[in-house]
């Protein structure tokens, strides 16, 4: 089944002075396992369209399926629920909590609100996401004492640590240089191979080149 | 039930991280709070101790709370009445009330009229003599000679039927008080108050105990000291001992004020109905007052306005302790944008965000509770042993418990008042947020 289905999608930010239209109409599909970048230029609504997709944000027309239930109008309580239970995301700058560890700051997805965990659990689920990114041994290190590339691979562990469907990537090699971004990028990319399905925001056409699929957004037009 | 648990649970461990992770901040809220809720605390506490305090010596002069007290005459064989009614009755004693000399025979008291040992020097008040007429003359117009004042101290001599603590909660001081399981002395054993016993102090020749209209005058044995909260020396001693020297009549003496006080348990109605239905056959008047003593009522409408002007005081200075938590809340949550953005970013309802902050504020109010609390308990042990000795209602004065609820309630208002806004702030976070960083 069609994970993420996006049919006409408008979104209109109200300035001051005039409304400014950001997505004109866009369609997009996502499929499990299934990775696409999109590409723009700055302004071109590249983070619109993920904050929507996201539910951090609501259309202004159009639909919005995911895994075929309408959720173009879905409620802010169970948007939370949904972004909690489908979605990871992974932004620019990794947000990571200087005052917890690694291995605490992918723990906080775990303490949402949505269902509870034991300590042991979130613990053992926590650890087992950041050893999939190969930065078990980081667990204890608090945020300043981990590189770009760490701290980035250590968000990407919060982001998949309750196992999303769908992987939500704005920019994320933006702060880190070539060769970090290069390993950032591709251990995105292999969520994909266990069917999670991921979106990718980038400028760098050589990482967009990586992903199973390259949309184009411009002027709000995706194609 | 489970999911609001959880989501209790994830606001106190967040908030507790948050705390950990603001020690400084924390510690400077609660410094704010703390003399707000110390206020409140010592306010309470005070009010408690002082209310305990008064209700100690209203009990004292008047009669534990409920108590039935009567006023019976005791002329025309009423005295007698009275004593036979309460005989055996452990739910009701009687108290007469007679003058009497200690001292050397044959001299005047130092205190005549009975008055406390540091007024006596001022001159006797003129001492008046009734007969059964009412009719009164001064005692100096009879005597053709007055006595020499000398070693003698003159006191009012309660006869008590029963163990009269159980209704009017004296303080023993020294000694023991007045023996009712044995048979009654020849010598009446007396208990003195403070009053006298600072007389006896001063004037120590206990030779002979002088009591209107007695067969002899006997020799009193002193066997305890008391606080009565009364004004004048005062002894207290078996009814049933002084009935071996004077008439029933004889131990109240209507020179001084002369009727029965009669203190009763409330379960004991049908002592009043037996009275008057005793006295009626006897033609003594029936007319005898009776009320129940309501000692809280009365010290509540006493301290109560005080209390309350207290706590508007304390209420001023604990709202400026909210102020401080408002402000430092309102500062950390503008710090704390892009981390509340990220967990609503990750599933974080709106609403837990709210609570995480007011755990945190709530959790700090309690902290300086218990702080506040503390500190109420280390000062008032403190006051206790370093003013008891001034000051007898410190002694052994235990922490109210009606303080440290009341500090514990003005914790959680103060961080409920001082943490909602900064909550509904944290709540209205855009996740955007992190989106445009």
């Amino acid at each position: 089944m069609t994970l993420i289905q996006l049919t006409g999608v408008t979104k209109t930010l109200r300035g001051q002075d005039e409304a400014r239209t950001i997505l004109s109409g866009v369609d997009l599909t996502l499929e499990p396992g299934e990775s696409v970048a999109v590409l723009g230029r700055s302004g071109s609504g590249k983070s619109t369209l993920l904050s929507l997709i996201g539910l951090f944000d609501r259309p202004d027309g159009g639909q919005y399926l995911l895994g075929g239930k309408d959720i173009t109008r879905v409620p802010e309580r169970r948007a939370a629920a949904l972004r909690s239970a489908e979605f990871g995301f992974v932004f620019q700058r990794f947000f990571l909590l200087k005052h917890l560890t690694a291995l605490q700051n992918v723990s906080m997805a775990l303490v949402n609100g949505q269902g509870w965990l034991p300590r042991r659990k979130r613990r053992t689920t926590a650890m087992e996401a950041l050893e999939r990114l190969e930065i078990g041994h980081l667990a204890r290190h608090k945020p300043p004492r981990l590189s770009g590339g760490e701290q980035q691979r250590v968000a990407i562990a919060r982001a998949l640590v309750r196992r999303p469907k769908i992987l939500l990537a704005d920019e994320p090699t933006g702060a880190l240089d070539t060769d970090t971004g290069n390993l950032v990028v591709e251990a995105l990319r292999a969520t994909t191979d266990e069917g999670c399905a991921l979106v990718l925001v980038t400028h760098d056409r050589d990482h967009a080149a990586k992903m199973s699929r390259v949309a184009r957004l411009t002027d709000g037009v995706l194609a | 039930m489970i999911r609001l648990s959880g989501r209790l649970r994830s606001s106190l461990i967040i908030g507790l991280q948050g705390i950990r992770a603001r020690k400084l901040r924390t510690l400077l809220s609660m410094v704010s709070l703390f003399l707000g809720v110390l206020a409140v605390v010592t306010v309470q506490a005070g009010s408690v101790i002082a209310q305990r305090a008064l209700l100690a010596d209203l009990e004292l002069q008047r009669g534990k709370d409920g108590t039935l007290l009567m006023y019976l005459p005791s002329e025309q064989g009423a005295s007698a009445i009275t004593l036979d009614a309460v005989a055996g009755r452990d739910d009701a004693v009687a108290m007469t009330r007679a003058q009497a000399i200690i001292g050397e025979p044959g001299l005047r008291p130092v205190n005549e009229g009975g008055v406390p040992i540091d007024q006596a020097g001022y001159g006797p008040p003129p001492q008046m003599v009734c007969d059964d007429h009412g009719n009164c003359v001064e005692q100096s117009e009879q005597d053709d000679e007055p006595k020499p004042v000398g070693q003698a101290v003159e006191l009012s001599l309660i006869g008590i039927t029963g163990d009269v603590r159980e209704f009017r909660p004296f303080r023993l001081e020294s000694g023991e008080f007045v023996d009712f399981d044995s048979a009654p002395s020849l010598a009446p054993r007396l208990v003195i108050n403070k009053h006298a016993a600072e007389a006896f102090a001063a004037y120590s020749v206990p030779a002979e105990m002088r009591i209107t209209g007695a067969s002899a005058n006997p020799t009193p044995l002193i066997v305890g000291v008391v606080d009565d909260g009364g004004w004048g020396p005062t002894a207290y001693v078996r009814a049933d001992e002084l009935l071996n020297w004077t008439e029933p009549a004889g131990l109240s003496d209507p020179n001084y004020g002369g009727g029965i006080e009669l203190l009763a348990s409330p379960t004991a109605t049908d002592l009043e109905q037996i009275l008057r239905s005793r006295f009626a056959a006897n033609d003594i008047p029936t007319e005898f007052q009776v009320e129940t003593i309501d000692s809280l009522e009365q010290m509540g409408s006493q301290i109560s306005l005080m209390r309350w002007i207290f706590l508007g005081m304390a209420a001023l200075v604990l709202l400026i302790g909210v102020a401080g938590i408002l402000n430092v809340g309102l500062a950390t949550v503008g710090e704390r944008v892009e981390e509340f953005a990220l967990r609503r970013a990750v599933g974080t309802p709106r609403f837990l965000l709210a609570g995480i902050v007011l755990a945190e504020t709530l959790l700090t109010g309690l902290l300086t509770a218990a702080a506040a609390i503390g500190a109420g308990v280390v000062g008032l042990e403190a006051a206790s042993r370093l003013f008891a000795s001034r000051e007898p209602f410190l002694a052994n004065v235990a922490f109210p418990w009606e303080a440290g609820v009341a500090g514990v309630i003005a914790g959680l208002v103060a961080g409920i008042l001082g943490g909602l806004i900064p909550a509904i702030r944290a709540a209205r976070i855009p996740i955007a947020t992190v989106m445009r960083a």
